[in-house]
């Protein structure tokens, strides 16, 4: 174990040889600046001022020349090969709800969502302690470093720990997930993270923009949302896109929702490509931001914004969002993934 | 004072004097029911941008300011300040500019428009 001092702030903690700073930091309750946890968002950055430390990755894009330059690293690539004192700046306020923890956890269940997305359920031996919208990191037998999946069940006593993960072309980690991983066999997962989750004391109507595996968070969020105690006013409006229609799914997990139709609407669409006469689509086409712009409903001074999908997707509709509505940082709610 | 720099300034807010602002620095200006705005001089020269950062609640005001960059005091995001472009992470999107109008000593710029 090394102890981490924190400069100008009364705080260290403890961490261990294989954990890197970040998490260290969030398993003792500190709120540390952070996003993604693979070194590409760039939230994470600190300065080391003494101490020695192991970088998992040197060319992590999260760090630009700039950074560089000025000696920064990031917390969630660096290990400590010796006790160190950081310079890095604590969020404001409370940190989220739960501090992460390492936990084993076994495959009971496996079903397919669409062609090329499953939803793997784990079981472990605890809670699931989460707040619907954040993530876990999966340490996958034979594979090294870990994948970032977002839960897409609410959190239970049963120890149940769902995830809705695409086939990635040649990734190594979904081969493993989708090939080699059978029912019974046991995985790592350390969590949870992310600071795009649910804030369910708001009264402002929801709106859930997801794409790809971006279901999963999204999913979590509808399910907190209809279970909690709400106005018949309340709105919950569900955008997903996908390239193509086979790429489609949410609706059977919403209809189970007994707001659905009614509070809640769910909006696919498809981008287009791959659009031909055999598909036979008669939903709504184009990309969400541009969906969104033509849907009469949404009371863009009134929602709350929740986005999870591709990087292309996030950026376009917090573009759209911003621009076309003002609406403002704090009603918008995304982790990057990457 | 030109004649022509006064015409521009139809329908421009005014956000404060030249000298308000000290060398390599900024100086956020609230307005009214819309978020500050920063004016920055570099070298003698104003910029205007939004002052809030574009990833997270920051005042860039408040951030370091080196080599034309102003760096976000958060998490050290930067954006170049002449042309609002995000040049480091997390910051992903470029930050709001408005173009200064210098009447005398006085900053105007025209709220409406602004390039991004």
């Amino acid at each position: 174990m090394a102890h981490i001092r924190i400069a100008d702030a009364d705080v260290s903690f403890e961490c261990g040889s294989d954990d890197s700073l970040l998490r260290a930091g969030l398993r003792a309750n500190l709120n540390l600046p952070y996003e993604c946890n693979v070194g590409s968002c760039g939230t994470c950055k600190f300065e080391l001022l003494s101490g020695e430390i192991k970088v998992l990755s040197e060319n992590a894009p999260g760090l630009s020349e700039r950074d560089r330059k000025k000696g920064r690293q990031l917390a969630c690539q660096c290990m400590p090969l010796t006790d160190c004192v950081i310079k890095v700046r604590q969020e404001d306020g409370a940190p989220a709800k739960f501090s992460p923890t390492r936990l084993k956890v076994k495959l009971i269940k496996v079903t397919d969502v669409t062609h090329d997305i499953r939803e793997f359920q784990f079981q472990g031996v605890s809670p699931a302690t989460f707040i619907p919208g954040q993530y876990a990191m999966l340490q996958l037998p034979g594979v090294s470093g870990e994948r970032a999946y977002s839960m897409s069940n609410l959190p239970n006593d049963e120890g149940v720990w769902s995830f809705m993960i695409r086939r990635v072309p040649q990734g190594v980690g979904t081969q493993v997930l989708f090939d080699a991983l059978a029912l019974g066999d046991q995985i790592g997962l350390d969590g949870p993270f992310g600071k795009a989750y649910y804030r369910s004391e708001s009264e402002r109507d929801l709106v859930c923009v997801a794409g790809g595996s971006g279901l999963a968070p999204m999913l979590s969020i509808a399910r907190a949302w209809s279970q909690k105690s709400k106005g018949d006013e309340e709105s919950l409006t569900f955008f997903y896109g996908g390239r193509e229609p086979r790429d489609i799914c949410g609706e059977t997990m919403l209809q189970q929702l007994p707001e659905f139709n009614q509070q809640l609407h769910f909006v696919p669409s498809v981008s287009g490509a791959g659009l031909d006469a055999t598909n036979a689509w008669q939903g709504r086409t184009g990309f969400i931001h541009e969906v969104m712009h033509g849907f009469e409903g949404l009371d863009y001074a009134n929602s709350d914004f929740y986005i999870a999908g591709p990087p292309m997707m996030t950026q376009a509709v917090m573009d759209f969002l911003r621009e076309s509505h003002a609406v403002p940082q704090e009603r918008i709610y995304f982790d990057r993934f990457f | 004072m030109s004649a022509s720099n006064l015409g521009e300034t139809e329908g421009a807010v005014r956000l404060c004097q030249v000298n308000d602002v000290a060398e390599g620095n900024g100086l956020q200006i609230n307005l009214p029911e819309r978020p500050p705005l920063a004016v920055f001089k570099i070298e003698g020269h104003i910029f205007v941008t939004d002052d809030t950062c574009t990833h997270g609640q920051a005042s860039l005001c408040e951030g370091e300011i080196e080599d034309g960059v102003v760096e976000c005091p958060f998490h050290q995001g930067a954006f170049e300040i002449a042309t609002g472009k995000a040049i480091s992470a997390p910051c992903s999107v470029h930050l709001k500019t408005y173009q200064p109008i210098l009447v005398g000593d006085d900053v105007f710029v025209h709220l409406d428009k602004s390039s991004s």
